[in-house]
This record gives structure tokens, C-alpha cells and sequence, in this order.
């Protein structure tokens, strides 16, 4: 039997932080997008310590204060693209603006930076692999993938995907569903 | 600790094609080792000895003598030690039903070889960049599906 | 037949009990009136011997009566002897009346009473020649004793008459009660012979009708014998029987013929059959003949026979099990020789095999022309490109235009490879048709072209697809060559437009099937505003390398369209086309519906 699951990474990377924290005894205040408020000063001994048990998980400490802006602009595109309750009526650049109280120039070339790729692209990368991971579950028509993800049409989301994986939708379907009908033969042989 | 550098291993039995490939590399914005083998064979020995550097994306020539693309595709995919390699086919052509045949046995991305060196270096640009979107941001692997 | 057969075996034996029972009955009815006929003719004798002595006995009293008379007249004793001699006899008479009248009490007792009579009347005889010597006739006595006598004689005769008279109306009723019944019985037996005449009729003709069918089967199963051994010998088959009770075995004559040997030379016998086996499957056989004895049917058993002469041939048998009358397993079976049909089997894998070995050749061929021929002209591409790149200020204007004209070549050839490529894909063995949704392989074909479409801003409109049985990648090639042909040959100057409609048709009422397998077929035009094409070059386009455009104008290999018509074709389809220059093409393609 496979079992397909959904995560939340976010979620999980709260609590495996909060977990730490508390085997370290450290006072602390969640703010929430991986940013934690300590409530003491850390004793450099101590802040290695933490370092290390977070290593075990590749969780790092960013100490860089561009490094954290580009992680909220990251976790505010993914939030807007995959958490359906956030209902984004404005353009995306207006949005992280004034959610990241910054300029959106600002924002995009630290972005750029940092992480090699535009903020554009990224917010396509997120649209896509969410469109990915819909169009794996097969509940949803491209149709309506189409208009979850503010898409204007279904060819417009096809034209994205095909520029963005160089394949197309239904050919990512079909290649998904053989690799798993391939792996799960491979399992029971 | 995230390393600041991208590990990029190439295995391609022809002489240009790996200059091509290394040249290209020098010229991309992301800092990267890039590491070659004359074929399968070569490669596989590697992988599998104890202190190999594994690379975050393979690039594989399908043609290949001795042990072919596909042969080390398929053996990497039994190891589950390879499990967070990117696998990208690196080959002169296919046909389409080839080319899905790979993504079903478990590469992610498929280069055809471009004829032109900018274009070369834009695609391993890419391929890398993609890569390292899904390197940093913890996204889900086995939905890296990507096709030059 | 055989049921036929034994119905008229029980009728017939219905008729032997019917006709027995009728002659039996015609027996007893025979015996029965023969008897009554002794019976009657006894009685009516009977009848005649008492009447005969009553009638003695009359006459016996007359002559003593005459007697008297004529003693009395002469007085002479010789008159008397009748009257001695007839007492004895009346005595006699009555002695044989009473042993005739034994069964009739009514008889006896009027004889009796004869009797009675008689005596009486004897005495009155006595009395009157005794009181007579006297000689006085007139004597008042003697009168009167006379006179007796003659009321006594008149009384006997009364008597008698009366006693004829009770035999007279005993035969008289008995006759009448016989004649009845001799009447009666000549008209049964009549009837009785008729009827078993009628039925001796029908068993004759029941019997003449199954001789006469039993002769024409007869000649039947005897040329139908006559035929299965002429298709033994021309099929190479023989077949026997195997009564597994008793082990006995009957081969036909081609069986032994299938063995090298003359019909009927050996017994048949499964020993004597092994001799002929081959020893390499000799264990096996032996095997598979007592799996034969317990199943009912069995798969094929092929083994292999040698000849005495020493060739080898390959059999194939085959057996049934069957319950005979007497309730005996009976095996049917059929042995073949399949040698031709193997060494041709053979032959067929042989060239099986060429074929195959061709194909790969031509598949490997395939390889080269899209790898080791792809891979330099790549190279010469890439080093072309970086000359330009990173060597341009290094060149004279002079060499800068060699580079772009080598650059021009070498993308012709990319193109003319590719395509070939393409063409010979589409001839690939391995084809798998699949329940594909065309709507999605459209699209996919308009993302391939996505960049010519709006480069050259090209409208397409579709009608909506019904999912179909085709080889997916093959469709959407046929898709993108036929669009991008459409595009590529677009009117200066104007914004290409290309319709595809689908409508499901009739094969008999379109031009543009020929010889249809199916009835029912999918019908997709595609239509352009194109320069279009002379129709006199409809056939042309679909030929490889043909080309109806200079190559300095339009880009075209000469492939594009015979990849098309390729594609149809492995879709047992039709493709044709038709057009007028400057006004736009129309590419017609059936594919069948199953």
C-alpha cells in the first residue's frame, strides 16, 4: 500500500522549532513565518548549542537581516498561493508591499540577490507546483485548477506550465501516474 | 548547514560535449563544482565508493558505451542513498515516447542538446536555478518534472 | 438414423406379438368349433341309434302283435316265434336304450314308462294265446284282450313317438344352438386372417423400408469410408480406436502409412506403435497414452515417429473418450503429420527472424541518422555559435559571411534530419493505439506551436472532439505538421486563419475513402487561408521530398505532409487534400471507428 500525504511544512517546522526551544530551555514568543522573538540574552555557548541541535533538522539561524526579509517574502507568496483563505485582490507586487511594509523595488531586487530568481518567476514556480500537486490528486478538472490559481484560462495555465516545466499538463499527469503504476510494480515484485 | 555551492556531476562519454558543458558552467551565476566521468561505468564506481561527494543534479548522457543513461538511471532510482539526487538526461535527441519513458523511470529533467552555446548555457542556467528553488525551499521532489 | 432403426425394431417386434396372439387365438378358435362339429354329429347319432331302436323296439312288438295275430288264426306255434324271439330282442333294444338315455332323465323316465307298457303289453300277449286254445276267437274274453292289447299297442306307440319326439327336439335345440355358433365362428377367423394379413403387410413394409434405408447408409458410410481415407492420405492423418477394457486397438490404414508401413501390416498395438516412436519422446508418450485412459479430453500430444527408412516425422494427436453400448471406455482419436507444417513454421521463423534482424538494421539505421549524424552537425552548430560569440572581432566581413552561410546549411540539415527522423518514427513497429482524449492532444499540439502561433498571431478554431483509439504521439505529430503547415504556408500579409471541424460520416458517401474497412469513420477538414496550392498537385504534396515551393521561400523539407499521411495510414485512415492558389488548402483525414 502507498499512502500519499499533504504537509504543511510551515506547521511542522513550528513545532520541530518550538521543541528545540523548549529542550534548551529557552524563554521565547513565536511571531510566526520562522521568526521567534527570544525573551533573553543568549550566551554565545548557548546559541551554539542551538545552532547544532537545529543543524540536525538543516534549520538554520539567519542572522542576516536581508536573508529574513527574502524568507517573508517567500512565505507570504506561498502563503497566497496555496492557503486558500488568503484572497488576494490586488496585484501580487502591491500585496507584498504592503504586507512586507517595503517597495515592491526594494523587495524584488533584494529578492533577486538573494535567491538568483526573480520574485515573478518564484510566484509562477509556487503557482505551478501547487498546480502540480492538484492536478496529481485528480480532483479537480484543469478547469477549475485554471481558476483556483487566477489563471485567466485553461490555456493560459497550459502555456505557463509548459514554459515554466517544459511539459504539459496532461503529459505531467500521465508521466506521474506511470512513475508511480512503475514504482508500485517494483515494490510488489 | 546549507552549503553556498551547487554540486553538479556530469556523465558524457564525448570530449566536446564536456567541454561544452564545463565552459558553460563558468559563466553561471550560481556558484558550482562541476564534476565529469567518461561513462556509466566510470560514474557508478564513484557514487558507490564511500567518500563520494554526491551531487545535487547528475547530469546523464543516454548514449553511452559500456553502461548506457538509462542503466544508470535505473540503478540510481534502487538506491535509496541517491534518493535527493536531481537527475537530468543530458542527451542529443529522443523521441517524445522516449523522453516520457525517462521522466517515468524517474528523471527529472530532460535536456536535448542545444545546437547553440548560448542557449546552453541559458538552459544549465535554468536547470540549476529550478534546482536550487527546490534545493532551498523544501518543494516536494518528486513533482520536479523538467523538459528543454 | 440409428434411433429410426430401433423404432421400427420395437414395431416390428410389436407385430411378431400382435400376430402370434392372432394365430394363437385362431388355433383355439379352430379347435374350439372342430370340437363342437364331433360334438354335434355324435349327438345327432345318438339321436338316430335311440330313434333307430325305439323304432326296433316298435317294429319287434309289431312282428310278436302279427305273430299272435297268425297263431291265432292258425293256431299254428310257429306264429309265435316272433313273439319269443322278439321279447329277447326288445330286452336287447331296451338294455342299449337305457345306456343311450343314461345322460337324459326325461328319456329315461319315458322309457321307463315304455318299459312299463311293453310289459304290460307282453302279458296281455301271454294272456290271450294261453286262454286261445280253446280256439274260440269269438269268446268274449279273448276279445276283450284283444281289445286291451290294441289300446296298449296304441299307448307304446304314443309313447314312442313321444320319446322320438323328446330326441327330435334335444338335437333339434342343440343343433340350433351350434349352428349359431358355426356360424359365428368362420366370420371371426375371417377377420382374425384378415387382420394378420394386414399386419404381416406392414411388418413387410416396415422391413422393406429399413432394408431399403439400411442399404443406402450402407453405401453411404461406404463412400464416406472410401472418401475419409482418401482425405486421410491427402490430409496426412490416420485415426483409430481404443477400447481401453479390452486393450484392443484398430488403426486405419493411414495411420500405418503415417508410420512408413503398409495398411494393416502389424497388429495394432501400442507396443508395436512405440517401436516407431522416437526414443527422445518414447517416455513421454507413454505417459500421456495413461493420462488418455482416465480423462475425458485431452490436449494435443505431438511426438515424433521414426520410419523404418530413417526419416523422422513430426505427429500430433489427439483423443476423445466415448462410452460404447456395452459400456466400455472406447478412445476416438486422430493422429496428423504436422512435419510440413513445421519445417514451414520453421521457414516462417527463419524469415521471422530475417525480418526482424532487417528491421533493426533499419531501426539501428534510424539511430545514425538521429544521433551519430545529429551529434557532429551539433557540434559544428555550437562551435559555430561560440566562433560567433566569442571570435567575431577576430574576422573579416568576408568570414563573418561564411559563418552565417555554413550556419545556414547546417540549420537545413538539422531540419532535413529531424524530419527524417520523424518519418521514419512514424514507421515504428511498436505501435500502441490507446482510448485518448484528441481535445487534450490538440492542445498539446498548439502548445508545441505555441511560439509560430503567436509570432504569427494565427487564429485556430476547433469544433470539440470525441475521444478516439489512436496512437497518441503519433496524432498530435499529425496535428502539429498539419497546423504549422498552415501557418507556414500563410498569404503575405495575411493573419492566418485555420478551422478543423469533425463530423462522423458514412465511408460509402465520402470521395475520399477508398476500399473502407469500417463503416463508420471520423471526419476532420482542416482548412487555411493560405496561398493555398494547384489542385493538379493534390497527390504530389504527400510524396517524400516533394516539394511545390523554391526553398529560398518557404522552409520546407518535403517531409512534413508524407509524415501526415504515414500517421493516417498506420490509423488504417485516409488523408487528402485539396486546394486553390491564394484563396487556402483543405486538408481532409478519416480516421475509422470501430
Amino acid at each position: 500500500m502507498t499512502l500519499f500525504f499533504k504537509f504543511d511544512f510551515n506547521a511542522i517546522c513550528q513545532i520541530v522549532l518550538e521543541q528545540i526551544l523548549n529542550d534548551n530551555n529557552i524563554k521565547y514568543k513565536s511571531v510566526g513565518f520562522g521568526e521567534i522573538e527570544v525573551l533573553e540574552k543568549l550566551s554565545k555557548e548557548k546559541q551554539d548549542q542551538l545552532q547544532n541541535a537545529l543543524a540536525n533538522y538543516q534549520i538554520d539561524i539567519v542572522e542576516n537581516q536581508k536573508s529574513i526579509l527574502v524568507q517573508k517574502i517567500k512565505d507570504t507568496i506561498i502563503d497566497m498561493v496555496f492557503n486558500e483563505d488568503v484572497v488576494v485582490n490586488v496585484k501580487s507586487s502591491v500585496y507584498l508591499a504592503e504586507t512586507l511594509e517595503h517597495s515592491y523595488g526594494y523587495l524584488s531586487n533584494l529578492f533577486s540577490e538573494v535567491t538568483y530568481t526573480s520574485i515573478e518567476n518564484f510566484i509562477i514556480l509556487q503557482k505551478i507546483e501547487f498546480a502540480k500537486q492538484l492536478i496529481i490528486k485528480q480532483e479537480f478538472s484543469l478547469t477549475e485548477i485554471a481558476f483556483r490559481l487566477n489563471y485567466s484560462s485553461v490555456a493560459h495555465l497550459s502555456t505557463q506550465f509548459k514554459n515554466t516545466t517544459g511539459i504539459t499538463p496532461s503529459a505531467f499527469q500521465r508521466i506521474i501516474a506511470k512513475r508511480r503504476a512503475l514504482n508500485q510494480q517494483n515494490k510488489t515484485d | 548547514m546549507q552549503e553556498d555551492y551547487i554540486n553538479i556531476t556530469l556523465a558524457d562519454d564525448d570530449e566536446d560535449d564536456r567541454l561544452f558543458f564545463t565552459d558553460a558552467f563558468d559563466d553561471i551565476k550560481i556558484t558550482t563544482r562541476v564534476k565529469t566521468f567518461n561513462d556509466g561505468v566510470y560514474l557508478m564506481d564513484y557514487l558507490n565508493s564511500d567518500d563520494a561527494l554526491l551531487p545535487n543534479v547528475l547530469f546523464l548522457d543516454l548514449n553511452m558505451p559500456r553502461k548506457s543513461g538509462l542503466e544508470c538511471l535505473k540503478e540510481i532510482k534502487q538506491n535509496p542513498k541517491f534518493k535527493d539526487i536531481a537527475i537530468a538526461i543530458y542527451s542529443t535527441s529522443a523521441s517524445e515516447e522516449d523522453i516520457e519513458n525517462t521522466f517515468i523511470q524517474g528523471a527529472n529533467i530532460y535536456i536535448k542538446k542545444p545546437s547553440d552555446f548560448k542557449t546552453l548555457k541559458k538552459v544549465l542556467a535554468e536547470v540549476v536555478t529550478i534546482n536550487w528553488q527546490y534545493h532551498t525551499n523544501s518543494m516536494n521532489k518528486d513533482n520536479f518534472l523538467l523538459r528543454f | 438414423m440409428i434411433k429410426t432403426l430401433s423404432n421400427n425394431i420395437s414395431f416390428l417386434r410389436t407385430m411378431l406379438y400382435i400376430s402370434a396372439l392372432v394365430i394363437l387365438v385362431v388355433g383355439a378358435l379352430t379347435y374350439r368349433s372342430i370340437t363342437e362339429v364331433t360334438k354335434s354329429s355324435e349327438m345327432i347319432t345318438h339321436t338316430y341309434k335311440v330313434n333307430v331302436e325305439l323304432e326296433q323296439v316298435l317294429s319287434y312288438l309289431k312282428d310278436a302283435e302279427t305273430g299272435q295275430r297268425g297263431y291265432i288264426i292258425t293256431n299254428d306255434s310257429i306264429f309265435l316265434e316272433p313273439y319269443i324271439s322278439g321279447r329277447s330282442k326288445i330286452n336287447n333294444s331296451f338294455a342299449e336304450l337305457k345306456v343311450l338315455a343314461k345322460d337324459n332323465t326325461t328319456l329315461t323316465n319315458s322309457l321307463k314308462d315304455l318299459n312299463l307298457l311293453i310289459n304290460k303289453r307282453l302279458l296281455a300277449f301271454q294272456t290271450s294265446y294261453r286262454s286261445l286254445p280253446k280256439n274260440d276267437i269269438d269268446d268274449p274274453a279273448f276279445i276283450q284282450n284283444f281289445k286291451n292289447g290294441r289300446v296298449l299297442m296304441d299307448s307304446i306307440r304314443d309313447q314312442i313317438k313321444g320319446a322320438i319326439a323328446i330326441q327330435n327336439n334335444l338335437l333339434n335345440q342343440r343343433n340350433n344352438e351350434y349352428k349359431s355358433d358355426l356360424m359365428a365362428t368362420p366370420l371371426l377367423l375371417f377377420s382374425l386372417l384378415l387382420c394378420s394379413l394386414l399386419l404381416m403387410y406392414a411388418a413387410y413394409n416396415s422391413i422393406y423400408k429399413n432394408i431399403k434405408q439400411l442399404k443406402a447408409t450402407n453405401e453411404e458410410l461406404e463412400i464416406f469410408k472410401e472418401s475419409t481415407n482418401q482425405s486421410e492420405i491427402v490430409s496426412k492423418h490416420g485415426s483409430w480406436t481404443w477400447n481401453v477394457k479390452t486393450n484392443t486397438f484398430t488403426y486405419s490404414d493411414n495411420l500405418y502409412r503415417l508410420l512408413g508401413e503398409q495398411p494393416q501390416s502389424f497388429k495394432p498395438t501400442i507396443e508395436n506403435f512405440l517401436t516407431y516412436v522416437h526414443p527422445e519422446d518414447v517416455e513421454q508418450l507413454s505417459k500421456q497414452v495413461e493420462q488418455m485412459k482416465e480423462n475425458v479430453e485431452l490436449p494435443y500430444i505431438y511426438y515424433r515417429v521414426v520410419h523404418k527408412n530413417g526419416n523422422v516425422k513430426h505427429l500430433k494427436a489427439y483423443g476423445k473418450s466415448l462410452v460404447n453400448d456395452e459400456d466400455e471406455t472406447v478412445l476416438l482419436g486422430t493422429t496428423a503429420d504436422i512435419t510440413d507444417e513445421i519445417i514451414s513454421f520453421k521457414v516462417l521463423e527463419e524469415r521471422n527472424a530475417e525480418l526482424e534482424r532487417n528491421n533493426k538494421e533499419l531501426s539501428s539505421f534510424n539511430y545514425v541518422a538521429s544521433h551519430d549524424l545529429q551529434e557532429p552537425l551539433r557540434k559544428i552548430q555550437t562551435f559555430l555559435s561560440r566562433l560567433e560569440d566569442e571570435e567575431v572581432d577576430k574576422l573579416s566581413p568576408k568570414g563573418i559571411r561564411y559563418i552565417d552561410r555554413i550556419k545556414n546549411a547546417a540549420t537545413r540539415m538539422r531540419l532535413l534530419i529531424d524530419d527524417l527522423l520523424q518519418f521514419s518514427r512514424s514507421n515504428k513497429a511498436d505501435k500502441v493505439f490507446e482510448d485518448s482524449n484528441i481535445n487534450l492532444i490538440f492542445e498539446a499540439a498548439k502548445q508545441d506551436l505555441a511560439e509560430v502561433i503567436s509570432a504569427e498571431n494565427a487564429i485556430i478554431t476547433s469544433d470539440a472532439f470525441p475521444s478516439m483509439k489512436v496512437i497518441p504521439f503519433q496524432i498530435q505529430q499529425l496535428f502539429v505538421n498539419l497546423l504549422g503547415n498552415a501557418i507556414k504556408y500563410k498569404a503575405e500579409g495575411v493573419i492566418p486563419k485555420i478551422e478543423i471541424t469533425h463530423q462522423v460520416v458514412e465511408a460509402d458517401k465520402e470521395d475520399g475513402i477508398t476500399k473502407p474497412k469500417n463503416q463508420f469513420y471520423h471526419k476532420l477538414v482542416f482548412t487555411d487561408n493560405g496561398i493555398g496550392f494547384d489542385n493538379t498537385y493534390a497527390e504530389q504534396i504527400f510524396t517524400l521530398f516533394n516539394r511545390l515551393h523554391n526553398k529560398d521561400e518557404y522552409s520546407g523539407t518535403g517531409i512534413g505532409l508524407s509524415i501526415c499521411k504515414k500517421i493516417v495510414e498506420n490509423h488504417k485512415g485516409y488523408i487528402t487534400a485539396k486546394g486553390e492558389p491564394n484563396k487556402g488548402a483543405t486538408f481532409t483525414v478519416f480516421l475509422p471507428i470501430d
